[in-house]
């Protein structure tokens, strides 16, 4: 695989997972399973920082590149 | 027909749709793509955070839960097959008692799982309708039976005393499921 794809595909990944999540947050709360939601919640929360590491992983990798 | 020359603007720039790829306004390069999806990111962060704060809230207070005792109706007033109107625990949170059958009544709260539109018990069916986009729920249970709800209406615990139907609590979901 190019590299250049890596980043795209992992960021589309880990975007599908805050959507499934959040889904989820908001199923969970109104199953009244409030455990489930802070962790769902939790795990959305700690995605983000995850797709910006992505994402500066790539625009570096491509500065290294030169591209 | 009209003479090429004389138009001010040529033939082949005059339009107002058509312009899009040619001022490379619309384009999306890989570096916004990737921005764009990191936001997206952070915005369902966000989002999430007042689910994560509610259900906090309810974690530490639910201990303390307590339900009122709320009479709804005598049964010497009600026929089988009627169905009345109330609220329960809360005054703004709408509950629908049905007098199912001789001996058998039940209570849910009635708003529809889907959308939170207001639920109406069908006689002839025998089957509690949501109108809006024709959920319907087992009377017996409150599990959902058809239409978009995929969860089961919270159903609200009765007691019988002295002829009359009281309401003393609501089932939290892991005890319909």
């Amino acid at each position: 695989m190019k590299s250049s794809y890596r980043g795209v595909i992992l960021l589309a990944l880990i975007l599908f997972a805050s959507i499934v999540c959040t889904q989820y947050t908001v199923n969970m709360y109104f199953a009244q399973r409030y455990m489930e939601v802070l962790l769902l919640s939790g795990a959305t929360v700690v995605l983000f920082p995850l797709a910006w590491m992505v994402l500066r992983k790539d625009q570096r990798d491509r500065r290294e590149q030169g591209k | 027909m009209e003479n090429e020359k004389n138009r001010p603007i040529p033939l082949k720039d005059d339009n107002y749709t058509h312009n899009i790829n040619r001022s490379n306004e619309r384009s999306l390069d890989r570096r916004s793509f990737m921005k764009t999806m990191v936001g997206a990111a952070g915005l369902f962060a966000a989002s999430t955070l007042p689910w994560g704060a509610l259900a906090a809230k309810e974690l530490m207070s639910s201990s303390s839960k307590s339900y009122p005792t709320q009479k709804i109706a005598n049964l010497s007033d009600i026929k089988p097959g009627d169905a009345i109107e109330f609220n329960y625990p809360g005054e703004h949170d709408s509950a629908l008692f049905v007098y199912v059958k001789e001996k058998e009544y039940k209570a849910y709260q009635n708003a529809c799982t889907h959308l939170r539109c207001p639920v109406f018990w069908d006689r002839d069916e025998k089957e509690l309708l949501c109108p809006c986009h024709h959920g319907k729920f087992d009377i017996a249970t409150g599990k959902p039976l058809a239409g978009p709800p995929r969860r089961p209406l919270p159903e609200i615990v009765l007691q019988e005393k002295d002829g009359a139907v009281y309401a003393v609590g609501v089932k939290r979901y892991e005890e319909q499921l």
